[in-house]
């Protein structure tokens, strides 16, 4: 079982120190071992100006077994995968030690996306892209910044506008829009019903 | 030669001796648990003795004791050396795959790298000197003294250091490279203060993987620098019990080879052998490369086989098998051969015509199979010497005497487990003294061995060398009526003393009887795997007339008296050594141990 109180305490660190870190973290009201957290994208990237939703699960061997962390915002980043939202990072996986938390782990990916390792890819695609044709690249990665990582953006008001021509309610299409971190087509596949 | 065999024999009369008449057999084990399972004695001498005597023996079989003592040995040398102790040479060693000398230079060569590498500090830092300290684990505070760390001083509780320590032994062997959980530490973490700190179960399990990695790590190294070690080399090799599937029994017996010092066979104390170089199981006669031709072919064709059998015919001249998947029966066969034939009666094209009914019905097909004379399996024995029936035969073969070893070996553990526990009842024997059967039967087990890969050898033997394949054909059938009595003898005439209702009065004859044979076969087994080695040299040396320098060499074969009234030196140089003392003569021609009283040898007529 997951060590509760280690989490506890990690929450109320994270709480003090959220405001210089620009990064939100938060338990699931029924489960604490079930978080969100928010990155701000890394200035001069092409992440600059995103906000990047992130689902963490732990396991139960938690602080001994690192945490699971996955991209709901779309990413185009090497070590990210851009279907799923997998990441390829060290200290999530054999580097892991129960001295690290939650914190060091959200600062060590917002250093990601500074600075990815194409050599150890998470998606091929992408890092194929970045090895050959960086221009591209960054152009990429920056449109889908703008497109899936600014919740506020004209962008998103214009998916809102669609959505709700679509004939779903306002405030239903934008907290939806938001939780799937700006994608359009998971955000209707989610307001339609089942 | 004469010497090597005069040398073989010899160790053969002396295991003879052992095993009948000595109390100290293996079935005295007082290892209650093993006796159960191991065919060979937990005594290495005897073991080795069992299992080597074809030749001079350049392994040896480690347990695990064996191997803990190595490896503690080579702990102690290095903590001596470099004056650390135990624990720090024992990560030392681990880091570089327990090679002494590899420490040694790294060590000596940049001290303060090796330890900055293998996280190893020069000066151990307590625990920061204060009342209570916060877990870096939990956040939780504590009391100084129940908190632990590594020689870096950096402070976790006791519950986080075994949830720790707990979580990196059950992921692995990775676990012998424990570091301090502080990220930007590395400091390693040394055996005590794992078993310490872990559970028993998971002490237990670290206890395996640091002995494994003595083992595993070993050999890596040594193979990646085979180029480089040129005397005594060894490595170590867990035997490969779990790929045999027929034998239950799996044990970590490592094995310590010494390269250069003859055959590649090694047997582990399971009895399980194998070949040190290409980790088949063993193959004496045949060589590497040979066997793992024929398991590729094996694998290949087996499932090949059928279908071809099914659905081919082979060229009438080349025997080539050939496929008819469209068109008409008239054949021509690819080049080099270009044989024109009809696919129904396989005859030459050029006999057809309007005469045989016309070019697409053929009437002599249609009429001799009327007739009864094209039997579709009388045709195929016409064709035996095509080449895929060639090698089903001999594969048939191969694979029949592969089964009857394995059954041979079923028979054996079921003969050490039942079987003998009863005979020794029923005879009035101490089991001791029924260590003859057991020979006997490793000696089946052996033999089918041996004449499985005769198979392949023979398959591989050119075809027009038609003077060696005589040879070889008529040592290979020699072999296998040997090796039949011995089995019949094992099997069917022990039967006869299991289901009696007391002692019988010919017991002591039926151990001579079966004791003979056994030892009269191995000798056998043992020049005829010699002269396979040998290419069959001999032939070349007498030329077309190879029978009675083939036999010669073989010595003692037959109880038949075929081959052993030849005077081979190599049986006559053993036949005095082998009376003792209980009034037993040995058969100077084919070992046989024979009663005192007798004066001819009852298992090859020969006069004393």
């Amino acid at each position: 079982m997951a060590n509760v109180s280690r989490i506890h305490r990690e929450l109320m660190q994270f709480s003090k120190d959220q405001s210089i870190l620009g990064m939100s973290l938060m338990a699931d009201d029924d489960d604490v071992r079930h978080l969100t957290a928010t990155i701000p994208g890394p200035t001069s990237t092409p992440y600059d100006g995103g906000i990047f939703h992130l689902d963490i699960t732990l396991p139960d061997g938690y602080p001994f077994d690192p945490p699971k962390m996955r991209f709901t915002t779309k990413v185009w980043h090497p070590n990210i995968s851009s279907q799923t939202g997998a990441i390829c990072l060290d200290i999530l996986k054999n580097n892991w030690s129960p001295a690290l938390n939650l914190k060091t782990a959200l600062i060590s990916l917002q250093a990601l996306l500074s600075s990815p390792e194409p050599n150890d890819p998470q998606d091929a695609v992408v890092a194929k892209q970045y090895l050959g044709d960086y221009a591209t690249f960054v152009a990429t990665a920056r449109r889908w910044t703008e497109d899936f990582a600014k919740a506020s953006s004209a962008n998103f008001s214009g998916k809102v506008h669609k959505l709700v021509e679509m004939g779903f309610p306002e405030a239903l299409v934008k907290k939806t829009l938001e939780a799937v971190g700006g994608d359009e087509n998971m955000a209707l596949e989610r307001l339609c019903p089942k | 030669m004469d010497s090597e065999d005069d040398m073989h024999d010899a160790n053969d009369a002396e295991s003879v001796d052992d095993d009948f008449y000595s109390g100290e057999t293996a079935m005295d084990s007082d290892d209650g648990d093993a006796a159960d399972y191991e065919f060979i004695d937990n005594d290495s001498d005897d073991s080795n003795d069992l299992v080597s005597h074809r030749s001079q023996q350049n392994y040896t079989i480690l347990n695990e004791t064996d191997i803990q003592l190595r490896q503690e040995d080579d702990i102690t040398k290095i903590a001596s050396i470099l004056s650390i102790s135990n624990v720090a040479a024992a990560i030392l060693l681990r880091h570089y795959n327990w090679s002494v000398s590899k420490v040694n230079d790294e060590w000596f060569a940049d001290e303060e790298k090796v330890r900055r590498v293998v996280g190893l500090l020069e000066e151990p830092r307590p625990l920061p000197n204060a009342k209570e300290l916060t877990c870096g684990i939990c956040f939780e505070v504590y009391p100084n003294d129940s908190m632990r760390s590594a020689a870096c001083g950096h402070p976790f509780c006791v519950t986080c250091w075994q949830g720790y320590i707990s979580t990196s032994i059950n992921d692995g062997p990775g676990c012998l490279t424990l570091r301090c959980p502080d990220p930007s530490c590395g400091a390693a973490v040394g055996k005590d203060m794992v078993v310490s700190l872990a559970s028993h179960d998971d002490r237990e399990k670290y206890r395996r993987y640091f002995l494994r990695s003595f083992v595993e790590d070993n050999r890596k190294v040594i193979v990646l620098s085979f180029n480089f070690l040129i005397i005594d080399l060894r490595f170590f090799f867990i035997s490969p019990l779990i790929q045999n599937g027929v034998l239950l029994l799996v044990v970590d017996y490592a094995v310590d080879f010494i390269v250069g010092g003859g055959t590649f066979d090694v047997t582990c104390r399971c009895s399980y052998s194998f070949c040190w170089n290409c980790t088949e199981e063993a193959h004496r006669p045949v060589d590497c490369d040979t066997v793992s031709k024929w398991i590729m072919k094996n694998s290949a064709e087996s499932e090949n086989m059928n279908w071809i059998l099914a659905n081919s015919k082979p060229c009438p001249k080349c025997k080539r098998p050939i496929e008819k998947n469209q068109g008409c029966m008239h054949i021509t066969c690819t080049p080099p051969c270009k044989f024109e034939f009809c696919w129904l009666c396989l005859g030459a094209w050029s006999d057809h015509g309007e005469r045989t009914g016309g070019f697409y019905a053929c009437n002599r097909y249609e009429a001799a199979k009327q007739e009864g004379v094209y039997d579709d399996t009388e045709k195929r024995r016409e064709m035996a010497k095509n080449s895929l029936e060639r090698y089903t035969h001999y594969y048939e073969r191969w694979a029949t005497n592969q089964s009857s070893r394995q059954k041979a070996l079923a028979d054996l553990q079921q003969m050490q487990s039942v079987h003998l526990e009863k005979l020794s009842d029923k005879q009035c024997q101490p089991e001791s003294q029924l260590k003859f059967i057991t020979e006997a039967w490793l000696q089946i087990v052996e033999c089918r061995r041996v004449l499985k890969w005769t198979y392949a050898y023979g398959y591989y033997l050119p075809e027009h060398e038609h003077a060696k394949r005589q040879f070889f054909e008529y040592l290979q059938g020699e072999a296998e009526s040997g090796l039949e009595r011995l089995h019949q003898c094992a099997e069917k005439e022990l039967q006869g003393y299991l289901n009696v209702e007391g002692p019988s009065k010919d017991f002591n004859e039926f151990r001579m009887k079966l004791a003979g044979l056994t030892s009269v076969t191995r000798n056998y087994f043992e020049n005829l795997v010699r002269a396979l080695e040998n290419g069959l040299s001999d032939v070349d040396a007498h030329g077309g007339t190879s029978r009675t320098g083939g036999s010669r060499s073989l010595g003692a074969g037959s109880s038949k008296g075929r081959t052993s009234r030849s005077k081979g030196t190599a049986s006559r140089s053993s036949g005095s050594r082998n009376i003792d003392d209980s009034g037993h003569w040995s058969c100077e021609y084919c070992t046989f141990a024979n009663a005192k009283s007798a004066t001819v040898c009852q298992m090859c007529q020969q006069r004393r």
